[in-house]
């Protein structure tokens, strides 16, 4: 997910500065051998860590789900494929694959949205807007697990604001303990995982539009064009980029999440709110099944490679065509 | 040009260097970090936390230069930390179970010390010591134990006429009639799972009686698909239809005291809670405490257990791992962490039941609770630190499901068993 994310950032600078012309486009031969090595010499430390971190881990982690294994035990049976068998007619398994796309969909949809929203509201002409911009920032600074244990408490069937507040309205029949109601618990969190997420996509678009040429605008100034048409022509075009950046994190973000739903529902109840990461979690470290949990880690990384593949395909597509 | 190669020389030089240091990093990380540093880890709270500090001390005082580090877990997350930590080779030298299947685990992969030789088992209550004992010998000390009662409020119970019950019927009918003045009858906080799980296990017990768990759990006679267990999955449905528990029960957290606020703010009336709810409402809320009063899971008419059978376990068991550097050094400071001076301070500050023979109880409300252990025909240890991980997850979340009622009581009951096939056979 580095990789894909700083090869994202390199296309992004792409569209920002077209290559250079000069110097560098015609090298000489024995120079580009040079330059190979000093390279070579600068990446080796981040890919000696990358290789032993990334790598080597996600190999180990085939590894490991070809077993039977507790963790803990210094013997290993091996089974192949078995766990994979299991895996695919394990319906917790589906249910978090479920819950994982559920929570890709409503990054996409909601925290995207939202933040570009409320980036574009911090350019808005009004008195102390840099104020609201530290408090739109405020969720995304905070440790997950105060978020996690704060929402805990909002959603209190009993002394939680959110049912103080549908009884002070008078939706009495609307109140219940969100966490605790299988048809709620998923939403429930969902809904924090956006409010925690959707400021930093505010600062990714925030800086997207800064970088976005004055004189664009002006432009449009002097032929007479309207809010609207100035944001649907000229900033959300040059947004691209930063869009397509954006879903990828989140996607990928969302494909992998775990941290939220520990805190706040531990994939309960009834493993309605379970996500692969926590249900990885529980087989590997509760039920000592590192061997069933690895083939959940690994099938998990199957898919996010899947649909980051996807999604850089696309984008080069887009590229191509335009 | 000179210069290029010069920069990549030094580039080399610094991957060299950065290399050598952290292979040099990993000799000094292990189970201990100085010779005589033993690290410990255990999750105590307020005065059960403090009563281990003095053990310490005392332990620190008369071995010179030993040095204890005391890491204090949260209860939860515990049980995983524990297994990382065994499983990646650098666990604590002294760390806190509950006995029982988990701590098997860890004696089966060879990661517990067998400590039979060192702790001399005279001074420990018999039924204290079985948890942590597998083929005949100790892998850990107990220091205290637990029983769980039904805690009440007094106040309450005299406000609407409310007797402590006899009978399940009886409970029913307190149930009752909380339920139509707007009382929440029992409070429960059952994201965690295992407080749900009291209720299924006195339920059964009451039904099947004491010989049930152990015939299932042993493989001989009944199983955990037992029409008892059926029986008391059905019981659980009925108090969730009475309606005998706060909203969202399954998503609230013992743990961030969801559960006990509820108490607290007499919302609740009834809590079926270990002993420790008792030092917990002291750390909370003390003047609370004259508010509270207990009774025993009552018995269930037709059913084969009696009231005087108790769900219970050992807390805190310490154990010595195989790792350590300092096995004998280890050994003693389970022994004074189980000495009979910790148990005393235990038992007066945070009102523990001591699982260490010839501790006297000032404290009236422990006086009850020892009386009760001491009366006990059977007890019931707790199912999920009984049995192994597996099958336990597969208790608790079927429980929980049964509390959800997204489960019958009947696949609940079948889904348990068919684990309990697959990994007690």
């Amino acid at each position: 997910m580095q990789n894909s994310a700083n090869k994202l950032n390199a296309d992004d600078d792409h569209v920002y500065n077209p290559p250079k012309p000069g110097r560098l486009s015609k090298p000489k031969k024995s120079r580009k051998k040079q330059d190979f090595w000093v390279i070579i010499g600068f990446l080796a430390p981040a890919m000696v860590i990358y290789a032993l971190y990334v790598i080597y881990s996600i190999a180990m982690t085939f590894y490991y789900s070809l077993f039977e294994w507790t963790g803990i035990d210094s013997t290993l049976v091996f089974k192949g494929l078995e766990n994979y068998i299991t895996l695919m007619s394990d319906g917790v398994f589906w249910t978090s694959l479920q819950n994982n796309f559920l929570l890709v969909g409503a990054s996409l949809f909601t925290q995207l949205p939202i933040g570009l929203i409320m980036a574009l509201l911090l350019f808005s002409p009004v008195k102390g807007m840099r104020f609201f911009r530290s408090v739109y920032f405020m969720p995304f600074l905070m440790s997950t697990v105060a978020i996690g244990i704060l929402f805990i408490y909002i959603y209190d069937g009993n002394f939680g604001i959110i049912n103080q507040f549908l009884g002070q309205i008078g939706l009495e029949s609307w109140q219940r303990g969100w966490l605790g109601n299988e048809e709620t618990a998923i939403w429930a969190v969902i809904a924090t995982v956006c409010w925690q997420f959707a400021p930093f996509y505010m600062v990714l678009f925030r800086a997207a539009i800064v970088g976005i040429p004055e004189d664009l605008y002006e432009a449009a100034d002097i032929d007479g064009a309207s809010p609207r048409k100035k944001f649907i022509h000229i900033t959300l075009p040059l947004l691209i980029p930063t869009i397509i950046t954006s879903s990828i994190l989140s996607i990928i973000g969302s494909l992998k999440y775990f941290d939220l739903i520990y805190v706040m529902t531990d994939g309960g109840p009834n493993n309605s709110t379970e996500l692969m990461a926590t249900y990885m979690y529980e087989q590997t470290f509760t039920n000592f099944n590192m061997g069933y949990g690895s083939s959940i880690s690994f099938t998990m990384f199957i898919i996010a490679f899947i649909v980051t593949a996807f999604i850089v395909l696309f984008d080069q597509k887009r590229k191509g065509a335009n | 040009m000179f210069k290029r190669t010069m920069g990549l020389l030094a580039m080399i030089a610094l991957l060299f260097t950065t290399a050598c240091t952290n292979s040099g990093g990993d000799s000094s990380s292990g189970s201990s970090e100085g010779s005589d540093t033993l690290t410990m880890w255990h999750i105590e709270t307020g005065e059960s936390e403090k009563a281990l500090e003095d053990a310490v001390k005392r332990f620190e005082e008369s071995h010179d230069g030993v040095n204890v580090k005391l890491v204090r877990q949260e209860n939860d997350p515990y049980k995983t930390k524990l297994s990382v930590a065994m499983g990646g080779g650098s666990p604590p030298d002294v760390f806190h179970s509950w006995g029982g299947g988990w701590l098997e685990n860890f004696v089966k992969a060879d990661q517990v010390k067998d400590i039979s030789e060192d702790i001399d088992t005279e001074n420990y209550l018999p039924s204290a010591l079985t948890p942590a004992e597998f083929d005949g010998k100790n892998y850990g000390a107990p220091l205290a134990m637990d029983i769980v009662p039904v805690w009440y409020n007094k106040d309450m119970f005299e406000e609407y006429g409310l007797e402590e019950p006899e009978t399940y019927e009886e409970l029913l009918s307190i149930v009752e009639t909380l339920r139509s003045n707007d009382i929440i009858p029992f409070s429960l906080a059952n994201q965690s799972k295992w407080p749900g799980s009291f209720y299924y296990m006195y339920l059964a017990e009451r039904i099947g009686g004491p010989e049930l768990f152990n015939e299932a759990f042993n493989r001989e006679g009944r199983g955990f698909d037992d029409e008892a267990y059926v029986k008391a999955g059905e019981k659980i449905r009925e108090l969730v239809e009475m309606n005998a528990f706060p909203d969202g029960f399954n998503g609230m957290n013992f743990d961030t005291g969801q559960s006990r606020q509820l108490m607290y703010s007499e919302d609740a009336a009834m809590i079926i809670q270990g002993n420790w709810m008792l030092g917990t409402t002291r750390a909370d809320m003390p003047e609370f405490e004259e508010k509270l009063g207990f009774f025993m899971f009552p018995s269930i008419e037709g059913g084969q257990g009696s009231k005087q059978d108790i769900v219970g376990g050992v807390s805190p068991v310490f154990s010595v791992s195989k790792k350590t550097d300092n096995p004998d050094l280890a050994a003693e400071l389970v022994n004074e962490l189980t000495s009979k001076e910790t148990a005393q301070q235990l038992a007066n500050d945070d009102g523990a039941i001591s699982a260490v023979k010839g501790v006297e109880y000032e404290d009236e409300y422990v006086q009850e609770i020892n009386t009760v252990l001491e009366e006990a025909e059977y007890m019931q240890t707790f199912y999920d630190q009984t049995l192994p991980p597996e099958v336990a997850e597969a208790h608790l979340d079927t429980t929980q499901a049964l509390f959800g009622q997204s489960m019958t009581p009947e696949e609940a009951a079948k889904e348990v068993e068919a684990k309990a096939k697959e990994v007690l056979e």
